[in-house]
């Protein structure tokens, strides 16, 4: 018997869905350990001895068991939506990411195109949590977020077009097909650059060490997040490592050959996963070695060099398709 | 990225060298902290040593050669204290006083180990352990018994009062012999 | 300067101009203790600050004459808690002055190692929560901050060693020390500050040249030689501005005149200078510790018998004032005595006291992230302020 359409296309969702939550838990724990022994110290380790397992799970459990604390004088519909809005885009990011050849949600024929538009939305949930609160720490990080966030989103697409160009296509999975000869980072200077700007315009985008300002602990303790508790702190935490979690995938799918790796073909995600926890790691790796700049200063950078050199860079991966294309067939 | 301050503002390209260079630097840094062993001590699984001389739980001892309490009531650990957490009645006797309530609050106490140093007897002294954590603070009011069950129950550390005060003003030879060498050895000192 | 604007609270203009108070208030990550600021600020830039203090105030100078000379020295050390040992030794030296002890050459040396080792772990708690303010305590910040504690640890454990206290130690007392060496001692200081200087290796490839620190460093805070002169800072901010006033130096207290040492003296006055001018003593203070350990003197420790009662000093009537050179800057203890066994009056020279005065001259014109970095490279202890 077969299923109609629109349910199985709802069983596969909800399958990724909850596969994804898990792996985002569980990317709390790597992050955790992995900064922990950069730090000569140990990380989770009673809770589920000796690696602490079942700290994300325990970690979910306390979420969900807090006290629900609303400000009297938030702004209501405002501060009780702003979760979600974060949340929803960031979840649906992962709708276009194959996994595998013919393993995803839904290979749109624009996946890049929708994913770098749909992870720009979170920027309302923020700014609708940081104006909720009723906070000038939060609105003050709510301020600061829009505008660093929009700054990065702009070399963020510029350094995500390059390896579009270079495939011909938007969709997904053409992406990777193209790069079965050779990854889009090996390419001599163009991919390389490319790469270094997506990992400096993610790390921008997700509001991560040396970018952080938004929710710099020592100065707006916890920045748009800081009326929240409970269970809606807990998804708007689900929500920024689910989106570092897709860009990271982006990255892989982009630039490192997304599911293309030696061995049988079933392998294929787990090289994927692979390959993606490794940007993540790198990632993270940047996070725990260095101090914030100033707010002022990441502007900087974003307008005054990181989009004039990806303008550039994307000019002359055109130029290059091009005299490839003129020479090819 | 702006430069204020009287240094002079490098060129761009020398900037992004050394930006790349610092960057590489200090990842590098960390990096190599990854394979280093973990500095955790994973009490309460593992205690690490403590020194000699560690300032813990305060106890009343009894005396070495006749088992008797040492406390003989003199209130001199009571006037030093400077919270003031002890307090001491005295009980006179024929051949020696005792003490007859013995209160030290330690949730109040400093640490400070004045007490100890300034008793005649080295009655009250301090363990190598601070392991009293109680739920209630009315548990940390410690009475006679309590301290002294608290003396046997955990290891002492080296200081009394007589050796504290030998170490900071060296006796005479006789003397010296009598209450063995003052300076760090722990030995025994005799009554 | 800063003008007090507790009545309004928020200014609506239009033009750009729209005034918020904000209070980096005394619950806060970064204040670095109990400390609240009232920031005006002009989107991000600041516009005033109005600096309160008294949250940690404990009454210490009352506490000076309600106990006697014997007893304060280990309450003495809870001023400036984290570089416990100086203050301890502010306090007895200004005794010793007033009623002339004598103190023996081999406590001398002994209180000068106690205070160099004491500086080492003070600098190396100063890098961390400074590093933690401004990279954030989940980012690159906490990474300097517990390698700065792992090493601060191994100093402590010496200070456990020693004194049987980690924190707060009442190892001098009135003509001396109260404790000598423990066995074998010095063998692990050596090797503890060997480790240590491998150690600021790393810690300086990790901030020295990156330029993100010294983004956030260089041309912020800036305290002109002047106003550092006027204000009457003292410690790493006047020497980061170009005054090398050092006490060790000015006034050798403690047999310092015995060690050779360099004083670092910095002129550009920001933040990165304060920086600079620590990092340079922390490499002296190990050097001090070394040539301490390699000429220690036998003989006494103390020149008073070992305490035994409570009123055991009295000091002729008379009053003094000793300062020391503290990890901060210069701390003071100011005593008249009336011939008993108390104090009459005691006073102390805090030195984050003095340095903070200067808060409200350099923050106006920075933005709120530059305030934090400030408040790092002042490095305030509330114990010291509020006392």
């Amino acid at each position: 018997m077969t299923l109609p359409p629109a349910l199985s296309h709802a069983i596969v969702a909800f399958i990724v869905l909850n596969a994804l939550l898990v792996l985002v838990a569980y990317v709390t724990l790597l992050e955790r350990k992995f900064a922990a022994r950069m730090q000569s110290r140990i990380g989770p380790y009673y809770v589920g001895r000796p690696h602490g397992w079942l700290q994300p799970i325990a970690d979910a459990l306390k979420l969900m068991m807090k006290e629900d604390i609303v400000p009297t004088a938030s702004d209501r519909w405002v501060y009780n939506l702003a979760p979600l809005v974060f949340l929803v885009p960031c979840l649906l990011i992962f709708a276009t990411i194959p996994f595998a050849p013919e393993l995803g949600v839904a290979d749109l024929n624009i996946g890049v195109l929708f994913f770098l538009a749909v992870s720009s939305l979170e920027i309302v949930g923020l700014f609708m949590g940081g104006w909720g609160s009723n906070n000038k720490y939060a609105l003050l990080s709510a301020m600061r977020a829009v505008n660093q966030i929009i700054s990065y989103d702009l070399p963020f697409i510029f350094a995500a077009l390059v390896p579009v160009l270079l495939a011909g296509s938007m969709q997904m999975s053409a992406i990777v097909t193209a790069q079965q000869g050779l990854w889009f980072v090996a390419y001599p200077v163009i991919g390389q650059l490319a790469f270094v700007a997506f990992l400096v315009a993610t790390l921008a985008a997700e509001n991560r060490v040396p970018f952080d300002i938004l929710e710099a602990e020592s100065e707006l303790v916890a920045g748009f997040r800081v009326e929240y508790s409970g269970m809606k702190f807990a998804l708007i935490q689900l929500g920024e490592y689910a989106h570092m979690l897709g860009t990271s995938f982006l990255g892989a799918l982009l630039f490192l050959g997304g599911w293309l790796g030696p061995g049988p073909a079933w392998l294929g995600p787990l090289w994927f996963l692979a390959k993606a926890l490794l940007i993540f790691l790198v990632v993270t790796w940047v996070r725990w070695s260095f101090v914030r700049i100033r707010v002022d200063q990441i502007l900087g950078i974003s307008w005054k060099l990181l989009l004039p050199a990806t303008l550039l860079l994307l000019m002359a991966t055109g130029f290059v398709v091009a005299l490839r294309g003129a020479g090819g067939a | 990225m702006a430069h204020n301050g009287d240094r002079p503002a490098p060129g761009f390209w020398r900037e992004t060298g050394q930006l790349v260079r610092a960057v590489v630097r200090a990842m590098s840094v960390t990096f190599r902290n990854l394979f280093r062993k973990p500095v955790t001590v994973q009490y309460p699984d593992v205690q690490r040593p403590y020194p000699d001389r560690f300032r813990g739980i305060l106890a009343l001892a009894y005396e070495k050669d006749t088992g008797e309490e040492a406390c003989i009531g003199c209130r001199l650990c009571e006037y030093i204290c400077p919270p003031q957490v002890i307090k001491v009645e005295m009980l006179k006797s024929e051949k020696r006083n005792y003490a007859k309530t013995f209160t030290l609050e330690l949730y109040s106490c400093e640490f400070c180990e004045l007490c100890v140093q300034v008793c005649p007897t080295d009655a009250i002294i301090m363990m190598k352990s601070f392991d009293l954590a109680t739920a209630d603070r009315r548990d940390l009011l410690l009475d006679k018994d309590r301290l002294h069950a608290i003396g046997l129950t955990f290891e002492p550390s080296w200081a009394t009062g007589n050796r504290l005060r030998d170490m900071q003003a060296p006796p005479k030879p006789a003397r010296a012999a009598a209450h063995g060498d003052a300076r760090g050895e722990a030995k025994e000192p005799a009554e | 300067m800063a003008a007090t604007q507790a009545k309004q609270v928020v200014e609506v203009g239009y033009g750009g101009n729209e005034r918020l108070m904000m209070n980096m208030g005394p619950q806060h990550p970064s204040s670095h203790g109990v400390f609240r600021m009232i920031l005006t600020l002009e989107g991000e830039t600041v516009v005033a600050v109005d600096a309160v203090i008294g949250y940690l105030h404990r009454c210490h100078e009352k506490l000076g004459e309600t106990l006697t000379y014997v007893q304060y020295p280990s309450i003495a050390s809870k001023t400036d808690y984290v570089a416990a040992m100086t203050s301890e030794l502010a306090y007895v030296s200004a005794v010793e002055k007033i009623a002339k002890f004598e103190v023996p050459r081999r406590a001398q040396y002994l209180r000068v190692i106690a205070a160099e080792l004491q500086r080492i772990a003070s600098h190396c708690l100063w890098l961390g929560t400074w590093c933690l303010d401004m990279g954030g305590a989940l980012g690159g910040g906490a990474t300097v901050f517990l390698y700065c504690i792992r090493e601060r640890e191994m100093v402590l454990d010496r200070f456990e060693e020693l004194t049987g206290a980690r924190l707060l130690y009442g190892f001098h007392q009135i003509g001396g020390t109260r404790y000598d060496l423990p066995p074998g001692w010095d063998t692990k200081v050596r090797e503890t500050v060997d480790f240590i200087e491998a150690r600021l290796d790393e810690y300086e490839a990790m901030l020295e040249e990156n330029t993100f620190f010294r983004v956030r460093t260089q041309g912020v805070g800036v305290i002109s030689r002047e106003l550092a002169q006027a204000v009457g800072v003292s410690g790493p901010l006047i020497r980061g501005s170009g005054v090398g006033y050092d006490v060790r130096r000015a006034e050798p207290y403690s047999s310092y005149g015995d060690f050779d040492f360099v004083v670092p003296v910095e002129t550009a006055g920001d933040c990165y200078a304060r920086y600079r001018v620590r990092m340079v003593e922390f490499r002296q203070s190990i050097r001090i510790v070394r040539q301490a350990l390699d000429g220690l003197p036998e003989g006494p420790i103390s020149s008073r018998p070992g305490v035994k009662s409570v009123g055991q000093v009295r000091v002729p009537k008379g009053e003094g004032y000793a300062r020391v050179e503290g990890a901060r800057g210069e701390v003071g203890c100011y005593i008249v005595s009336d011939g008993g066994p108390k104090a009459y009056r005691m006073k102390w020279r805090g030195a984050s006291f003095s340095n903070l005065a200067v808060l409200p001259h350099i923050v106006p014109g920075h933005k709120v992230a530059d305030v934090v970095a400030i408040m790092g490279s002042v490095d305030p202890v509330f114990g010291e302020v509020d006392r």
